[in-house]
């Protein structure tokens, strides 16, 4: 089984690298270039070739994109067009706050999935299931910017019980914890909503599909009791398809869901995204999908180790 | 002796659509003594698997159940869940069939033999564990303390079968209720659980209820037999009157129907079974009935007694008819002009050998059988004649070696081998209605007005014209089978390959079909490549008989030499098998 | 999951809704979305200004309405263009032999290897913004999940009995694919399709939302919101209520549509 996982990590990983080549070749190829972005629209002709010589612009497309390689062999991801600091720097930095506040919403999400599920699978078809279906219903179609609109408004705004944005109060000298948590709580929220409505819609309906197999009739036939069924024979069995849909969203806990953490102008990676993509500053746009891409590889790989774990029939499928 | 079991008047009704319950069994009564094997048998849709499961108390729910079920002196029709549960593994075990999904896929066999024993006596891992290692040993698993820490998916089909029943032992129960155990399986392997399950209860002294639909099965083994057709018993009674002489229409056309060495001519039901919604208020077999009077109609007829069988007939039968085993043996020795010629037929899987140089020919109006247990790489021979995939070796039709045919002229001489396959509902488009299937191959070949011939070719498959517009999913399986043989007669071929053609199908709706495909193959002079894993379907269509095993052709030889005088072990197991 | 099959209607009838306010209602309502009033900066809604003013004192039902048409104009298009895309290379690569089908696949694994979001915003910012460009850079991120869908159901089907026979009598790839499986996947198609209306109105909501999809001085509901979040602090509840509700009812209607089509038909995504 491990060949297998480890031939599909390297398969994904020539994806990715396929991917890069394709976004620095885009980059470099378009036409105004960042020298324009620096300087204005109406910088001269003058100082935009002084701009791209220092930036390393001027040499062969070709080379630039080999230098940008052997940098990376060096751990370097190049500089910052905007911000003149290193990519790398500026990447962890980001990328820590996001990771903070994903893994707090990933793990309230997980959680709740399960229970919402396991309610939903042994309640199915009843008031219980068909309320939950409903908030289900409802958080998978709501774009996650209203949500956070709408929970800035009501609980920043209106209450005034929580700040709106950034990460820390910025007056203070020092901020203290709460000051963070209080931060954290509004993005936290919007994120768990919006995760927890899919994770266990298809929980649900794998607890629902796998009650109605037949090993849960043989186990019923040995005088097993319900609860145990399902904790001990259904649950197991029913994970699959969440671990799978976790994998899948753990590209987000870094890129940490570009939209919300631009509501709540949240310095995270998502955040650093979208504003280097305002601003076209290109080598902290490529290292951002360099690191995203390989992530998503880390994320499937997990999934696919952790349901191997799982499912022995894993590997043989 | 006072009985293990006894069911007084059980009534089932099961929810059906939005439109209330429908009852699916009714006034069902049945008394298993100490010991006994009683063998519950019907087609599908009589209720012999709801018949079983009310006794667990294991109906979908919304079911509704009325009536006694006696357990020594317990009325499990009363009892509540938590009482159920202690009745459950511990004084009633249950094994069910298709158990590469009746078992967990995710825990080890020791974990599942062993929870079946702890639920009820406590006892800590350690002796579960070793109770699962004795259970498996004694249920024949080979080097079981090896396989403890294994997977369902790790055993053949017959393990797991044995996993099952060592699993439904683990308590040491009084009553033992076996759903369908052995289909699926390949005939030796089934003969052999059948033996397993024979032993276990002569050793353990335990009451075995059997619920098959298949009578071959529990002729060696059985004490009685209770015969269901469309929810309520027809006739029930000792074993070994039965097989002698049935009281019952149904009995006795259910036992016409299966294949036997030497049958000439198989007995077929007319009709179908009814939908429980639209079963007559008289005899529920009285609109398919050869015995069929006037009275039989109004109400059910009552019970009658003959010796210790009773029946609910009117016109119970009294003397052996046709059973007298009409040993027209078919023909042999007709010879056939060369057709189809297959040389070392080699068929290779990534990693593994399926078909190593087989060889052999096939006569026009011939029909050749292959057989062989699952995996012996009988399907295979049937793509690769087909050119359904890729093979070495040569097939020639006609002497025309396909491998040197390109582009239309392949395409054209494929057309002259059709196939039938196993699943007919997998073998038609389920958006295309009949006409459309069968009207294909004639559009491909160009031809415009279709419906004449369309019509033309559901009649000759015994089906009215105006099934021409249904959908699949509103055939039956007979009936679906027999549009999968009239479009392969529009192809008008010269050979069908028939890939299992009757094993999804009841045996009265088997015998059907292939008398059928026998009518067809004298009126339009077909040759059949018929691959199967039932010996006895085989022999009553096959002029000759190639066995296969493990990729290669061990004996080929006309069907009457064959079973006479079988050349190889293995061959005169089958043969074995299928003997009554 | 278990949703009466009202929800069908309810999905069909929010759609009409929602395709009637972006096509239609704005040559009902004359008054000019641009227009701007100093004097009638950031009114509540009322009986003249019945949603209201935003910050420049421009008529926020006008601009509401020519949101929705600036969205749709440029979603459902894309939607299109992403649907017979991804139709076109799924069926190529499940019907295509082995080999093409690797290299369609591993081409298609580059694209599925990011989050889709990810990939727009690159695009977004490479490229001059307007409906043209819009429509193909949409188009051209959204297909590949369609695609693959595609392919694998083609590939399932493929290998079914039906398939076979028809083989057996002659069918050749292009007839299998016009008669046997456009037929058999048409379920999924259509739910699919749905779906990425969903899709596409979502993305360019999201993109319009970061200021890097329909540009000013054209507005849309996603720059609708972004701009009245600039100004959460006065509590314009008129001006995140109105499109906000418009993006999520699309999405709703799309979901509620297309899980109707599945629960009749069957078919996954």
């Amino acid at each position: 089984m491990m060949g297998m996982v480890l031939r599909r990590a390297a398969s994904s990983c020539l994806s990715v690298f396929i991917l890069v080549t394709l976004v620095f070749f885009m980059a470099h190829l378009t036409p105004g270039g960042p020298a324009y972005s620096i300087l204005g629209q109406k910088a001269t002709l003058a100082s935009v070739a002084q701009v791209n010589a220092r930036l390393g612009l001027d040499q062969p497309l070709l080379k630039q994109y080999g230098i940008w390689w052997w940098h990376l062999a060096q751990g370097q991801l190049g500089y910052s067009y905007l911000l003149n600091r290193p990519v790398s720097a500026l990447l962890w930095g980001y990328e820590r706050n996001t990771l903070i506040f994903y893994s707090i919403a990933i793990f309230l999400s997980t959680v709740l999935a399960i229970l919402l599920g396991l309610i939903q699978g042994v309640y199915f078809n009843r008031w219980q299931a068909k309320l939950i279906g409903a908030f289900q219903l409802g958080f998978y179609a709501a774009p996650p910017f209203f949500v956070a609109a709408m929970l800035v408004l009501w609980f920043s705004v209106q209450a005034g019980w929580l700040p709106a944005s950034g990460i820390t109060n910025l007056r203070a000298e020092h901020p203290s914890l709460g000051a963070y948590a209080a931060h954290l709580v509004l993005p936290v929220i919007t994120v768990t909503l919006l995760t927890v409505s899919p994770l266990s819609r298809y929980f649900g309906e794998a607890v629902h599909e796998e009650l109605g197999k037949d090993y849960v009739r043989t186990a019923q036939a040995k005088g097993v009791g319900f609860t145990r069924i399902l904790l001990a024979h259904v649950l197991r069995n029913a994970l699959r398809p969440l671990v799978t849909m976790l994998g899948l969203s753990f590209p987000y806990i870094f890129t940490g869901g570009v939209i919300v953490e631009s509501v709540f102008n949240y310095p995270g990676l998502g955040w650093l995204m979208w504003r280097s993509a305002l601003s076209q500053d290109y080598p902290v746009l490529i290292a951002i999908v360099l690191v995203i891409g390989l992530l998503t590889v880390i994320g499937n790989l997990l999934a696919d180790i952790v349901n191997g774990l799982l499912d022995p029939r894993a590997s043989y499928e | 002796m006072s009985p293990v079991l006894e069911i007084r008047n059980l009534n089932v009704a099961l929810p059906r659509g939005g439109a209330g319950k429908v009852s699916v069994l009714d006034h069902f009564s049945l008394t298993v003594a100490p010991g006994e094997m009683l063998c519950l048998v019907g087609e599908s849709g009589s209720g012999k698997t709801i018949a079983a499961l009310s006794i667990m108390r294991l109906l979908p729910p919304g079911a509704e159940l009325t009536g006694e079920i006696r357990l020594g002196g317990q009325d499990l029709a009363q009892a509540s869940e938590a009482e159920m549960r202690r009745v459950r593994g511990k004084r009633i075990g249950m094994v069910f069939q298709n158990t590469l999904a009746a078992l967990n896929p995710t825990q080890t066999v020791a974990a599942q033999v062993g929870e079946a024993w702890r639920v009820h006596e406590g006892g800590s891992a350690r002796a579960a564990r070793a109770r699962a290692l004795e259970l498996l040993g004694e249920v024949g698993i080979p080097t079981p303390a090896a396989r403890l820490d294994d997977y369902p998916h790790q055993f053949s089909g017959g393990q797991r079968q044995r996993v099952m029943i060592a699993l439904a032992l683990a308590c040491s129960p009084q009553l033992l209720i076996a759903d369908e155990p052995t289909t699926g399986l390949d005939p030796l392997v089934a003969t052999q659980i059948m033996a397993l399950i024979a032993r276990l209860r002569r050793e353990r002294n335990m009451a075995v209820l059997f619920v098959t639909h298949d009578l071959s099965v529990v002729r060696d083994h059985a004490d009685a037999i209770h015969v269901l057709y469309a929810g309520r018993s027809v006739e029930w009674g000792p074993a070994k009157n039965f097989f002698i002489q049935p009281r019952h229409p149904y009995s006795e056309a259910l036992l016409g129907a299966v294949p036997r060495l030497g049958t000439a001519r198989l007995q077929t039901i007319p009709g179908a079974l009814p939908e429980p919604e639209t079963r007559p208020p008289g005899c529920r077999f009285a609109p398919r009935c050869g015995y069929v009077q006037p009275n039989c109609w109004p109400d059910y007829p009552p019970s009658s007694c003959a010796g210790d069988t009773e029946t609910a007939c009117l016109y119970p039968l009294g003397t052996t008819t046709h059973q007298a085993e009409a040993s027209a043996a078919p023909p042999s020795g007709r010879s056939f002009p060369l057709q189809l010629e297959a040389r070392s037929l080699t068929v290779r899987y990534s990693n593994r050998l399926a078909l190593s140089d087989v060889s052999f020919s096939l006569g026009r109006g011939e029909c050749l059988g292959i057989v062989g247990a699952s995996g012996s790489g009988k399907s295979s021979l049937g793509r690769a004649i087909l050119q359904m995939q890729p093979y070495g070796g040569q097939v020639m039709l006609n002497g025309q070696d396909f491998s040197v045919l390109r582009g239309a002229a392949k395409r054209d001489a494929r057309r002259r081998l059709q196939v039938v396959f196993q699943d007919p509902r997998e073998s038609m488009n389920p958006r295309m209605r009949v006409s459309e299937v069968i009207a294909e191959p004639l559009a491909l070949q160009g031809e415009n007005d279709t419906t004449a011939r369309v019509a033309e070719l559901l009649t000759s498959v015994g089906l009215s014209p105006d099934m021409a517009t249904r959908l699949p999913a509103t055939l039956s399986g007979g009936q679906a089978q027999r549009v999968a043989i009239a479009r392969a007669l529009a192809a008008n071929p010269e050979l069908i390959v028939l890939d299992e053609p009757t094993s999804a199908l009841d045996v009265s709706t088997q015998a059907m079909l292939l008398n059928l495909l026998k009518d067809l193959a004298a009126q339009h002079g077909l040759s059949y490549l018929l691959i199967s894993h039932d010996f006895a379907v085989v022999s009553y269509m096959a002029d000759r008989i190639a066995v296969l095993k493990e990729g290669q052709i061990v004996e080929l030889a006309e069907t009457a030499k064959l079973i006479a005088n079988p050349g190889d072990d293995y061959t005169a197991s089958l043969i074995g098998a299928a003997r009554p | 999951m278990n949703r009466p099959r009202g929800n069908f209607a309810v999905g069909l009838a929010l759609g009409g809704i929602i395709l009637f306010l972006g096509f239609i209602a704005p040559f009902l309502y004359p008054a000019d979305p641009y227009a701007i009033h100093p004097a009638y900066v950031l009114q509540a809604p009322s009986l003249a200004l019945p949603l209201g003013t935003d910050e420049l004192g421009r008529d926020n039902l006008a601009l509401v309405l020519s949101g929705g048409f600036a969205t749709l104009v440029v979603a459902l298009p894309a939607a299109a263009l992403a649907f017979a895309t991804g139709l076109a290379y799924g069926l190529l690569a499940g019907l295509a032999p082995a080999w093409l089908d690797k290299i369609l696949m591993r081409l298609l694994d580059v694209f599925l290897a990011l989050p889709s979001l990810i990939v727009l915003l690159f695009f977004a910012s490479l490229i001059t913004l307007n409906n043209t460009s819009l429509i193909l850079l949409l188009g051209f991120i959204s297909w590949p999940g369609l695609a693959r869908l595609v392919r694998n159901e083609t590939l399932a089907q493929r290998g079914r009995d039906f398939i076979l026979a028809a083989e057996q009598a002659g069918a050749g790839r292009f007839y299998l694919a016009r008669v046997h499986l456009l037929r058999v996947i048409a379920p999924v198609l259509v739910v699919n399709g749905t779906f990425m209306v969903g899709d596409t109105i979502f993305a360019l909501s999201a993109l319009s939302f970061l200021g890097l999809g329909v540009q000013p001085p054209k507005v849309s509901w996603g720059s609708l919101l972004e701009s009245a979040l600039n100004i959460i602090a006065l509590d314009p509840w008129w001006l995140i209520l109105p499109p906000g509700l418009l993006v999520f009812g699309s999405l709703l209607a799309a979901s509620l549509t297309g899980q109707g089509l599945l629960r009749r038909w069957g078919g996954g995504r």
